[in-house]
């Protein structure tokens, strides 16, 4: 059997603040394999971001280990952690994080200058990332800030296709969109797995998450089943009913 | 990174920034300014005092003596011929003044020189028409006078008058013109006269102002002005509080130092100012890259999470002061050679020691650059720095 894209292993994240420590993530263990299309939910505070961060190469676990595609990463230097995010890893943001007063192309074409690739090749593979996305091609010269919301963030999935990772890590892609349109980005993504590629999305709108394979649910940095979960929103709602009815009495 | 990358990702930086990088590089630029207006200041008049004082005059020493108890004499002339043989020979000159008129204009107060046949050797005077004083006529004392350029100018009104072989007169005696010669860059409207006829029929008094001497072709000019000044004080017995005042001996090079010690009061001047200006303006380019690197911090996350390493951010933000500082350094150099040309024509109408032509060293221009990459480098880094030590995960999240 292929290496699976992730493999994270008990993986702790404990911040250091000034009132105390506080725990992120409390022994989160996630397999995904090469061509899965995950969604990780959660609400806010649940320590989805932190594990985005952490699977993005962004910030190292506490304790326990994470290998993406068989290398271990957690005990990598900064250097070598930039040279994985530059040549392995493509990131999708809420707010799309595209360069203003930039052209498309050069947006998309920002991540090949950290991983070095020769000049020559980088229109070539820009263009080929953005009608993967199905950007009008006359769109390819604007700049990114006369685009509408969804165009923008096919300009940006088309940035993190273009130096072809193993991993796409979508952080809340349909956030600030509308449902027509956050329908059409996820359609997107689905276009990209079909095509192979291995992409994590992190949502706290079932709608979205329900566009993936599977989904995972992440409370209080512990990830759970979906089994799981409907228990605890059980759990939850009822003492939710218990405090309404004290509150009335 | 590629260097391609970095200068492109530089010169988008700065042209968004367009208004504020200009107004950020002006300390930059009058610093550079006044460095350039300097060098090629001093540069050029150096140069153009050097060219016009000639070769010839580097052999010349002028010695003034007065020696309190007599008049010098041409027997002490001799005297310091014969003690200081580095010499090819010694001139006396004595100085008047008096009204000159060819009937038509008039000049009241011309400058006369009593000298010999050999006096233009020694101060390198260039013949435009006619001849110099024969020694025939300065043993004589013959009617006959060389005079300048400017003078054929004040008195026929226009320089291309053949004026050889013309009667002026000098105050109640008539003169023939023998020769015409080029003005001293320093002194025009000189009449020269041999020396006898000076100091009879000018001035009455047989008096040596001056000693010009004309030193051999290898002697050292250091060596010789201290020989002769020695000589002269024991000579006629000078007393050493009085040798600096009573004996002046100047050469060229003493002249040359001496020009050299005005300069530098006022090129200590001009790199104070240039020094202050560079440091305010090194501040100005680390205020603006500090608020640069604010103003980004998300497009630095960005770049992070993309695969920048901290040292493609740093050189991103260093290449960006440092580019900065040059294009300030290109402005102030363009605007300090302006300064020079405005400078120079001011002080050539001025001193009227001819015009000077500022000096356009590669020097100065390397030198220039080297300070503002030097200055983009050190008020650049702590921004720089500051920018890569960001975490990605925090800028991405910084509103």
């Amino acid at each position: 059997m292929a290496t699976p894209v992730i493999e994270v292993e008990n993986v702790f994240r404990i911040y250091e603040t000034e009132a105390g420590f506080t725990p992120a993530l409390r022994g989160v263990s996630l397999t995904v394999e090469r061509g899965e299309f995950l969604a990780i939910m959660g609400p806010s505070g649940s320590g989805k971001s932190t594990l985005m961060n952490i699977l993005g190469c962004l910030d190292s676990p506490t304790t326990g280990t994470y290998r993406l595609e068989g290398l271990e990463v957690s005990s990598l230097s900064d250097d070598d952690l930039a040279v994985i995010r530059a040549t392995r890893l493509g990131f999708v943001f809420q707010s799309f994080n595209l360069l203003p007063r930039t052209s498309v192309l050069r947006n998309v074409m920002l991540p090949l200058i950290y991983s070095d690739v020769p000049v020559a090749e980088r229109e070539p593979r820009a263009f080929k990332a953005l009608r993967s996305v199905d950007l009008p091609e006359e769109l390819y010269e604007h700049s990114s800030n006369e685009l509408s919301g969804g165009q923008m963030q096919r300009v940006a999935i088309a940035r993190a296709l273009v130096n072809d990772p193993s991993l796409i890590l979508a952080d809340e892609p349909t956030g600030n969109l509308d449902s027509a349109t956050g329908e059409m980005v996820m359609k997107t993504f689905r276009h990209m797995q079909r095509q192979g590629k291995t992409i994590v999305l992190i949502t706290h709108g079932a709608e979205v998450a329900a566009w993936a394979d599977r989904i995972v649910y992440i409370r209080d940095g512990r990830l759970m089943s979906a089994e799981e979960e409907r228990a605890f929103e059980a759990r939850l709602a009822e003492r939710e009913a218990t405090l309404q009815r004290g509150a009335i009495a | 990174m590629r260097i391609r990358d970095l200068l492109y990702e530089t010169f988008t930086a700065i042209r968004a920034n367009r208004v504020r990088s200009l107004l950020t590089i002006l300390g930059i630029v009058i610093g550079i300014a006044a460095v350039i207006t300097m060098t090629a200041l001093i540069d050029g008049i150096k140069t153009s005092l050097v060219g016009q004082l000639g070769l010839n005059q580097s052999r010349l020493v002028y010695i003034s003596c007065y020696p309190g108890t007599r008049q010098v004499s041409m027997d002490d002339l001799k005297q310091l011929e014969l003690n200081v043989p580095d010499y090819e020979f010694v001139s006396a000159v004595s100085y008047s003044s008096g009204k000159v008129t060819n009937g038509t204009k008039s000049l009241d107060t011309a400058q006369l020189v009593g000298c010999d046949e050999n006096y233009f050797t020694a101060v390198g005077s260039k013949l435009t028409s006619g001849r110099l004083l024969t020694a025939g006529e300065c043993t004589g004392g013959a009617m006959s006078v060389v005079i300048d350029q400017q003078v054929v100018d004040k008195l026929w009104g226009s320089s291309d008058t053949d004026v050889v072989g013309q009667s002026i007169r000098i105050n109640n005696d008539s003169y023939t013109v023998v020769g015409v010669i080029e003005a001293s860059s320093f002194n025009g409207q000189m009449l020269y006269l041999p020396y006898p006829t000076l100091t009879t029929r000018v001035s009455g008094v047989a008096s040596i102002d001056q000693i010009v001497g004309y030193a051999r072709e290898d002697a050292d000019m250091s060596t010789i002005a201290d020989k002769t000044k020695t000589f002269l004080v024991k000579y006629y017995g000078i007393s050493k509080e009085d040798q600096d005042y009573s004996v002046s001996v100047t050469t060229m090079k003493s002249i040359v130092d001496e020009l050299d010690t005005t300069m530098a009061s006022f090129q200590l001047l001009m790199t104070t100012v240039a020094g202050v200006s560079l440091v305010v303006g090194g501040i100005g380019i680390m205020n603006m890259m500090l608020t640069n690197v604010t103003e980004r911090i998300r497009e630095i996350g960005l770049r992070k999470a993309l695969g920048a390493r901290s040292s493609d951010i740093t050189r991103q933000f260093l290449l960006e002061s440092v580019t900065l500082c040059i294009v300030g350094g290109i402005f102030g150099i363009l605007l300090g050679y302006g300064g020079a040309w405005a400078l120079a024509g001011l002080a050539s109408g001025v001193a009227g020691i001819g015009q000077i032509v500022p000096v356009i060293s590669p020097t100065a221009v390397g030198m220039a650059t080297g300070i503002c990459v030097v200055i983009g480098m050190i008020f650049g880094y702590g921004p720089a720095r500051r920018a890569a030590k960001l975490d990605p995960v925090e800028s991405l999240r910084y509103q």
